[in-house]
């Protein structure tokens, strides 16, 4: 009989303590790799929602941000404005690639919510808008007749939402505008999918904010003129320069203040499972006290029985290892949606990616994990005296 | 100083995003917004419900959905109202019995979608109609309460009856001046609400009106 094989029968004798303790340590790995699945899942996504945001830099209206959001979350306009003439002065720039100016503006639409209401979101844009985002494309219809025309284009969501097709028309809440829906971009995964978008001038002229502008979106020429760039728009009045790169990395660090505490409470999991082990494998060892003592007696030697307590307990740390690994798989959607559903800010796509390397991380890691968890009672019994053992035993 | 303002003008970029991200939207079927607090108020005896989803797919696909089509009296919108559209029923429970059902419909109307949602007893009579969403410059005519209880009592067989002109649909007059339209599609949703009620959970019960009605309109 081999070493592993008896290190499995000594395990299935306490069938029921050893599933708990192999499902103690799968649930911390479960968690170890959901936390670092959306580590990655995040990460991945934040980077496709800036990315198809299709500009590198975007110029606002100075202001407390504090106060913009707190108007805004209550359904005000809330929104600062700047002159559209900053957008006129601004895109003559020659290391600008392209340049598009935007008017961010809310509805307050008393419909929603079972007549509770809540707030619709329009924008203004330009014709520039569709060269920084290429891969915006139309589901059915066509771009704006006029730049003066009373039309409408939807995201995939929101036409969803209002079932609304080309040649439909919608209701601007609080306004009493109608305008006809020209055109339905097709869904493309980020919050452009939930917007309804209107000619500049039109929501300008609609949103009682004439020559104004919520935000102008830039894409260099070259990146590496960035710094140079936003040093440069810093002397402009009443603006103030947003590069999505340090946006990202805000967000970035919002969550990593949040992953810091759940990663501690994942490695306070993993802690309490490797004691958990190391419990049993010690109840384990007290229990055959006598039989390693008649081991020894007939010729086992320490590292024989060293080997075989560490074994036992590697096996725990493996099984619970692949249990773990299997639960973070089937409940990778379940999580991904509570986290959905807590998160203040969530980018579209899959937030928790589990990917094979991180799999074979964890699945290292448990075994580390056994290794380790298994020195002490292994060390134990191996310093077991045969003749006191077998007395002690009896 | 400047460190200062580039954290503010991060913060309100990240702001704004968190705010363009939530106002994104869900998915096409009519559920309750809250359906604990929504039950409550409609059905404040209740003890309990539990919420049941079907599609026409799957419940008979292509076949049934001609077979709706004939009852409502018109086709359905090829994209809005397709077979997989998921339809949410909610059944109240009063400690073991059915005493009522609840079941909203998604219908097109002029200027958006029109939410409607209806609360029967257990045959199916309305007991409570209301608006979860209506998109109209006169949404509060629509939502004033001498128009909508006007649709309490009424079971499929009066909305099969639709043409009669001492019909009690007849009787209920438009509440708008300028959208016909929206108060024809919410006769339609409201019809279209209790056909798939009749057929996802009450065994087709009213299919003898309805047989009743198509046989008087061949005499």
């Amino acid at each position: 009989m081999n070493l592993f094989s008896v290190a499995l029968k000594n395990l299935a004798r306490k069938k029921v303590r050893t599933a708990l303790t192999v499902g103690g340590v799968a649930i911390a790995i479960a968690v170890l790799v959901s936390l670092w699945g959306f580590d990655t899942g995040y990460q991945r996504s934040l980077n496709n929602d800036i990315d198809k945001m299709g500009y590198q830099v975007l110029v606002t209206a100075k202001g407390c941000p504090y106060e913009a959001a707190t108007l805004m979350l209550q359904g005000g306009g809330g929104l600062r404005y700047m002159n559209e003439d900053v957008y006129k002065r601004i895109s003559g720039d020659a290391r600008i690639d392209k340049i598009t100016p935007q008017l961010v503006a809310t509805a307050y639409d008393p419909g929603k919510q079972s007549g509770r209401g809540g707030i619709s979101l329009y924008m203004g844009i330009a014709d520039s808008y569709l060269t920084l985002k290429p891969w915006s494309k139309f589901k059915s219809g066509k771009w704006f007749s006029d730049e003066n025309a009373l039309e409408a284009i939807m995201g995939y969501e929101v036409a969803e939402y209002e079932q609304r097709s080309v040649g439909d028309k919608i209701l601007i809440p609080g306004r009493n505008e109608i305008l006809t829906v020209v055109g339905i971009f097709e869904r493309n995964g980020t919050q452009d999918d939930g917007i309804v978008f209107l000619p500049l001038k039109v929501a300008q002229k609609i949103f009682e904010v004439p020559d104004k502008l919520t935000g102008i979106g830039i894409k260099l020429k070259d990146m590496a003129q960035l710094s140079k760039f936003e040093e440069d728009l810093y002397n402009e009045p009443g603006i103030q320069i947003i590069s999505l790169a340090q946006v990202k990395g805000t967000i970035l660090n919002l969550v990593s203040s949040a992953k810091a505490m759940t990663n501690s409470v994942a490695l306070i999991a993993v802690i309490i499972a490797v004691i958990g082990v190391v419990n049993t494998i010690l109840m384990s060892v007290f229990e055959r006290t006598s039989e390693i003592g008649v081991m020894k007696a007939i010729g086992a030697s320490r590292l024989d029985i060293f080997r075989i307590i560490w074994v036992e307990t590697t096996f725990i740390c493996v099984f619970g290892g692949v249990l773990g690994n299997i639960m973070a798989l089937l409940g990778g959607k379940t999580i991904e949606y509570i986290l959905k559903s807590v998160l203040p800010y969530a980018p579209k796509g899959h937030l928790v990616v589990i990917t094979p390397h991180i799999l074979t991380l964890s699945f290292f890691g448990a075994v580390i994990m056994g290794l380790v968890a298994g020195l002490y009672p292994a060390f134990r019994a191996s310093s077991m005296k045969p003749i006191e053992a077998i007395r002690k035993g009896e | 100083m400047e460190n200062k303002s580039q954290i503010s003008t991060i913060l309100i970029a990240t702001l704004i995003l968190c705010f363009v991200c939530s106002v994104s939207f869900a998915a096409i079927g009519c559920e309750l917004n809250d359906p604990d607090r929504d039950i409550q108020k409609i059905f404040p005896q209740s003890t309990g419900y539990k919420t049941d989803y079907f599609t026409i797919q799957e419940k008979g696909g292509e076949k049934l959905k001609k077979e709706v089509e004939e009852k409502l009296g018109d086709a359905f919108d090829p994209i809005y109202e397709s077979l997989d559209v998921p339809y949410s029923y909610y059944t109240i429970l009063k400690g073991k019995d059915v005493i009522g059902y609840v079941h909203g419909v998604n219908q097109k109307g002029t200027y958006g979608t029109l939410q409607i949602i209806l609360a029967t007893d257990p045959d199916g009579k309305i007991m409570g109609f209301y608006y979860q969403k209506v998109s109209s410059p006169e949404a509060l005519k629509f939502r004033d309460k001498a128009f909508t209880d006007k649709f309490i009592g009424l079971t499929l067989e009066d909305f099969y009856k639709y043409g009669d002109p001492n019909g009690k649909i007849a009787a209920i007059k438009d509440p708008s001046q300028k959208s016909q339209e929206d108060f024809k599609a919410t006769i339609r949703g409201t019809k279209k609400n209790l056909i798939l009620l009749d057929t996802f959970l009450l065994n087709k019960k009213h299919e003898g009106s309805y047989k009743g009605v198509r046989n008087d309109e061949y005499k």
